[in-house]
């Protein structure tokens, strides 16, 4: 099959983050970047997909700034066939516009599917996979936990809130993938010396307009210092209480 | 003077409580702009008419009601094409919806199909003259981001439960609209949907994990955990790298460097010191509770709520407080 | 010459012809490894030899067993001179070694030669009596590797005999040919006397049988596990694992190479000699009983690992070099369980050392404690070949337990093995005033000393505290010292350690830059998988800094009389001290840590578990186990455990943060409330003021 992936380059999640000077990004000093989780589950899906099923192609391509060839050539180094840079600046917050550049590029591609991840860590928008294969005027599934493919067909299965879904559809075919369903491979030395020779292309984006933009980032309030609140059984009433009031969880 | 439309989603013929919630967010955002009227979507097999009553009593003013017997399942396609064809004819300021399982699927389809932006897990919506403002976690809730709109028309989609669903009673105007396209036309088909209200919560999912440790001495004192788990109705129960090697719970069940990474709205630990592997599977919980009789142990240093004392004293009488609480809501 | 010395010229010679084919056939197969060089250092090298070798230092570790083989060695030393003789006067009748020796001399050869012979009978009657009834645990091998074992005792037990009854005969027929010196000979010759006054045929058939044993023995070597008597010497020569240089260190590599493949997978990829320790394995098990893995039930046995090197080059390398004499298979060069039993030359190709003789569960199971290494009595490497395999996993298959990846994904993005901030790593130090290197150095304020802190010790709680009370040490014995704060990230010992050479390779260089940029000098650090590394490895890769581990550096402080200590006498205390590994079998530290103690605690009484100092039994956390599943068998630490509070001590001590965690998970598992302190906090809660 020819599988294309979708992948982003975001920050490492563990990270602890400041907001930058200017208010409407964070601070990216020491930050450590790498494919987004969730994309790289898609890339693990595609891969696996193409190794079930015989000989196939599956091609990465990532919107922004030279900086996103490292994370291109490690996707390539987990087993990518190709990768291709859809160069721009700064990727632009809008999911709409970012959907606009990849579906100018990958119409005419032949894809049999198209995958992406359920949404990017730093922007948590979950529009890029969707509005693509709407754009490519092809049949998407988002979120899916488990994804088979056969004859030309696809199943997958999706969480509901408190239920699962199964959903069949033709190919071609866009999937945004949600965590669970594959654990993405660690790549080998191999894997990351052959990367290094595989094609990466370089292409101007074709980005829609911004019509959405950060106004500003903040931190959210501190969380208040962990406090041993009693002993004992006696201690339960107040629990309650905090739960229901101060975390509102209860 | 501008109207708002709303994709109410119902599973079946019933609403979703994140429907009722996009209405609310819209019936304030019209509010704000100085007036206007919501208009609610609903979509669903016959009988779907019914939630009308709900939907004006939330601060709809018009419901447009597609009834289809082809929508006994969820079909995004058809309803998407339904909103898009409502929005195309009748000039909106905004497109709401609840940024449900549901709605991830069906909102940035509307704003591609109708080139509109979009913004998703709202959870404040303001109007800030020509422009749309909204705020939506990012970075696993770690910075709130204020994103700013502009356009014509927008989707806003907003996070479920982070807006309340208040009454703001109008009389509903129903009209009754057609399906904008078929739903056996659809190339993604529904097959089945199975309910997973039974049986046991994937820690993944559960809201709420109860968690037991070594503190609990001995694998029959798990019921402890379990009915504390219980209580809380949609809790899953975790466990701890030493309590699962040896044997007392199964390794599906292990949180921690190399079990479950987790992160619920509420984790309780009981009996559980806080090891840095058990802290690496559940630290990013929104609310921690710790339970455990050595004031030194370590968890209490991440717990944001600790009680010191005997697991078998303070867990029975905190599943009995919880019993309660919940009774009254 | 008279017809027997011609045919015994010519048996001679067939049979040298033989085994000279015969080595010339195993050091080819030897060839077809790595090529690596061994010729540094011969006058160490050579002491190796004299001590471990002739003098048997690792053998009488064993101090029963090893008394047995040292006579049955030493005797065969010293009866070498003798078989010589006799093999010259087999071409060569009227030869004796009286010829060329003083008489004195020449008694006091035959003295050692009937003395040594008579030792050799009694410790072979012993190894029979070991083998065949006692049946040593370490002993247990296979079928064949116990007709092996009878085989040879027998032949040297024949050879001994027939050496005597040779020179009774001898003494019966010519009284004055035998000398006083050789008193058994002459005793047993009285008793052949009284049977048969002139065995001329007897004395034939001795001579004959023990110069055809002789010759027999010499050939059945390369087919026995006794080549080690071949190669023994010479593998102690060539081995590193005593020195020469720092031991415990692991192989460079160069991930630049342009090479097919990184790491091992068969025994083409290993070097010559780790080939070499193939065919100097005598099986005796010494390892495997040290291996805290396979003493609690897992898989792994070291023995097994050199055994399987040994038939899995039997296999392939006669196809491999075209070996003519591949008719001769040597199914008697055997080891734990079968071959892998390959019909086909396909069959032999598509073998290989990895998978289908080693599987991926024994070579995970190690906790690369050294304990194998520092037992086998003919220095065989047991742990290098571990690591070559293990890298070939996870750099050229990126096959490795699944609960690592998280490891190593956490190492190459947060800089430490766990998912931790790296924003939280000095926080331990909020309130204390420790300057960071950065902060001294933009004061123009050079620190003499660089605290290493470590990932255990920034980041996991129990481990936090044990930093704390050293930098307090630090700062009570004035110290002029900084750490690196937020600018510290793992050196990636841990990847290493597991076989990511790749990811190791990054982090320590990035360190080393840091360290350079610094111009640091001195390091002292707390966790002695860090002192390790940085100490020993780190010159592989141009790091080069004096790197002193704080049990080490405390004991100085005491010593120099720099640590106000409180020396009121308190209750007399019992402590169990347990070493760690890497800062004993790797480092030979062992007494430092008990000799602070016994500073700060002036009324202690060290107690020592059965298996200490460098017979120690792990903790199990090494070679990259702390982030492992322990799946089978017992667990280690509660081995470990279980034996540390059976000394009764009232407290625990360790050295390392490794061990700090699962000692005290023992401890708590074991639910006992027997306190577990790192030698920094006992000395902390000593200091004045």
């Amino acid at each position: 099959m020819k599988i294309a992936v979708c992948i982003k380059r975001t920050p490492d999640s563990e990270s602890r983050f400041k907001i930058a000077s200017s208010q409407t990004a964070i601070d990216e000093t020491g930050l450590k970047f790498d494919i987004d989780d969730f994309a790289s589950y898609a890339v693990e899906v595609a891969l696996q997909l193409n190794e079930k099923q015989g000989p196939g192609e599956t091609v990465v391509y990532a919107v922004g700034p030279d900086l996103v060839q490292e994370t291109l050539r490690k996707a390539m180094s987990m087993g990518a066939d190709r990768a291709v840079q859809l160069k721009t600046d700064a990727v632009p917050y809008d999911g709409i516009a970012v959907a606009k550049a990849l579906a100018a590029e990958l119409k005419g591609g032949g894809y049999d599917l198209v995958l992406f991840g359920k949404h990017a860590f730093d922007t948590s928008g979950g529009i890029v996979g969707t509005a693509t294969a709407e754009l490519l005027g092809i049949p998407c599934v988002t979120a899916a936990t488990k994804l088979e493919i056969a004859n030309g067909r696809g199943t997958a299965r999706r969480d509901l809130e408190g239920a699962a879904e199964t959903v069949e559809f033709p190919l071609p075919a866009a999937v945004t993938i949600d965590e669970g369903i594959a654990r993405p491979r660690y790549p080998s030395l191999k894997g990351i010396m052959a990367a290094k020779k595989k094609p990466l292309e370089t292409k101007p984006a074709q980005l829609g307009a911004a019509r959405v933009t950060v106004k500003s980032m903040d931190l959210p309030p501190e969380r208040p210092a962990g406090r041993i609140i009693g002993e004992g059984a006696a201690a339960v009433p107040e629990l309650i209480r905090l739960l229901q009031t101060e975390a509102k969880v209860l | 003077m501008a109207n708002v439309l709303v994709f109410a989603e119902t599973r079946g013929t019933a609403l979703r409580k994140t429907a009722l919630e996009a209405v609310t967010a819209a019936r304030a955002f019209v509010d704000a702009i100085g007036g206007g009227e919501v208009h609610a979507l609903v979509a669903g097999p016959s009988g779907v008419g019914a939630t009308a009553s709900q939907l004006g009593e939330h601060g709809a003013d018009v419901v447009l009601v597609a009834e289809n017997a082809g929508l006994e399942k969820f079909d995004r396609e058809s309803i998407t094409s339904t909103i898009a064809a409502r929005a195309t004819a009748v000039s909106y300021r905004a497109i709401f919806l609840g940024f449900s399982a549901q709605g991830r699927d069906v909102g940035p389809r509307v704003a591609a199909k109708l080139d509109l932006p979009i913004v998703t897990d709202v959870t404040e919506v303001q109007a800030a003259g020509d422009a749309i403002v909204v705020k939506h976690p990012a970075y696993a809730n770690k910075v709130i981001v204020t994103l700013q709109v502009s356009g014509p028309s927008a989707v806003i989609a907003i996070r479920p439960s982070a807006v309340t669903a208040t009454p703001s009673a109008k009389t509903a105007k129903v009209e009754t609209i057609a399906l904008a396209a078929e739903p056996s036309a659809s190339r993604v088909v529904v097959k089945d949907v199975v309910e997973g209200g039974k049986g046991k919560i994937d820690l993944g999912e559960a809201p709420v994990i109860v968690s037991g440790g070594r503190g609990l001495k001995a694998p029959e004192n798990f019921k402890l955990v379990e009915d504390l788990a219980a209580a809380f109705g949609n809790a899953a129960v975790g466990a701890t790298r030493a309590v699962t090697d040896d044997g007392w719970r199964p390794h599906s069940d292990q949180i921690g460097q190399t079990g479950r990474q987790v992160s619920p709205q509420l984790y309780v630990a009981v009996g559980i010191s806080g090891a840095i592997q058990h802290l690496a599977g559940m630290r990013s919980s929104k609310t921690i509770v710790a339970i455990n009789k050595d004031k030194e142990a370590p968890i209490f240093k991440v717990a944001d709520y600790g009680i010191v004392g005997d697991v078998m004293e303070v867990v029975p009488a905190l599943t009995a407080a919880v019993k309660e609480a919940k009774a009254h809501h | 010459m008279a017809a027997s010395n011609a045919f015994f010229a010519f048996v001679l010679t067939l049979s040298a012809g033989f085994f000279a084919l015969n080595v010339q056939r195993l050091v080819r197969y030897m060839s077809l490894g790595q090529p690596e060089d061994r010729t540094d250092h011969p006058f160490e090298r050579l002491k190796n030899v004299l001590t471990i070798g002739i003098a048997q230092t690792k053998i009488f570790r064993d101090p029963v067993a090893g008394t047995m083989h040292a006579f049955i060695f030493w005797g065969f030393m010293v009866l070498t001179a003798g078989t010589v003789e006799i093999l010259i006067q087999g071409v060569f009748s009227g030869f004796s070694y009286a010829l060329l020796l003083p008489k004195p001399l020449y008694q006091l050869y035959g003295l050692s030669q009937d003395g040594f012979a008579g030792l050799v009978i009694v410790a072979i009657g012993f190894a029979f009596y070991r083998r065949l009834v006692l049946h040593p645990k370490r002993l247990e091998g296979d079928k064949l590797e116990h007709t092996d074992a009878l085989i040879i005792l027998s032949m040297i037990g024949g050879l001994m005999v027939t050496l005597l009854l040779t020179n009774a005969c001898q003494f019966v027929l010519d009284p004055s040919s035998i000398g006083p010196e050789k008193i058994i000979s002459r005793q047993i010759g009285g008793v052949i006397g009284v049977l048969d006054p002139s065995p001329l045929f007897l004395v034939k058939v001795f001579w004959w049988m023990h110069a055809l044993l002789i010759l027999t023995f010499l050939n059945y070597l390369p087919y026995s596990k006794h080549l080690h008597v071949a190669t023994s010497l010479i593998n102690v020569y060539l081995s590193n694992t005593s020195g020469p240089g720092q031991k415990g260190v692991m192989r460079a590599m160069d991930l630049e190479a342009d090479v097919e493949q990184f790491g091992a997978s068969d025994v083409e990829n290993l070097t010559w000699k780790n080939l070499l320790d193939g065919y100097s394995c005598t099986e005796c098990g010494r390892c495997t009983a040290a291996c805290p893995a396979n003493l609690t039930g897992k898989l792994l046995s070291p023995r097994k690992i050199v055994i399987n090197t040994r038939q899995r080059l039997m296999e392939k390398a006669p196809l491999v070099t075209g070996d003519r004499m591949e008719f001769l298979h040597p199914a008697l060069v055997h080891g734990e369980g079968d071959d892998a039993g390959a019909t086909t030359a396909t069959e032999v190709l598509e073998h290989r050392l990895l998978d289908t003789y080693i599987t991926e569960e024994e070579l995970w199971a190690c906790t690369s404690c050294r304990a194998c290494v520092q037992e086998c009595p003919v220095s065989i490497d047991q742990l290098d070949i571990i690591n070559q395999m293990r890298r070939y996993l996870v750099l050229s298959e990126s096959r490795f337990p699944e609960e690592i990846q998280p490891a190593f994904e956490s190492l190459e993005r947060n800089g430490s093995p766990w998912a931790f901030s790296p924003g939280d790593r000095a926080k331990w130090a909020e309130g204390m005033d420790i300057p960071t290197m950065a902060e001294a150095m933009e004061r123009a304020d050079r620190p003499d000393i660089l605290f290493w802190v470590g990932c255990m010790g920034s980041f996991d709680d129990r481990a936090k505290k044990i930093t704390v009370a050293f930098a307090r040490i630090l700062k009570a014995a004035g110290i002029n010292f900084a750490i690196l704060g937020q600018e510290e990230h793992c050196h990636g010992d841990p990847a290493r350690r597991m076989g990511n050479e790749y990811l190791y390779q990054m982090l320590a260089k990035d360190t080393i830059g840091t360290l350079d940029r610094y111009e640091v000098k001195t390091i002292v650090t707390s966790c002695p998988h860090c002192f390790h590394q940085m100490g020993n490895e780190f010159p592989q890769l141009g790091g080069n800094y004096e790197v002193i581990h704080h049990s080490t550096f405390i004991e100085r402080l005491l010593q120099d009389d720099r640590l106000p200590l409180n020396t009121d006498e308190g209750k007399r205390l019992t402590l169990a001290y347990h070493d760690s590994c890497y800062l004993g079998r790797y480092n030979d530290v062992y007494e430092a840590p008990r000799e602070t103690l016994r500073r700060a605690l002036p009324v202690v009484e060290i107690v020592e578990p059965k298996r200490t100092k460098d017979r120690g039994l792990c903790c199990g956390a090494g070679g990259g186990r702390m982030w492992m599943e322990e799946r089978e068998g017992k667990r280690i630490n509660a081995e470990r455990t279980e034996e540390l509070l059976s000394t009764g001590a009232e407290t625990i001590a360790v050295a390392c943060p490794f061990c700090m965690t699962m000692i005290s998970d023992g401890v708590k598992a074991a639910d006992s409330s027997v306190p577990v302190l790192d030698i920094a906090e006992v000395v902390e809660r000593q200091l004045v003021g």
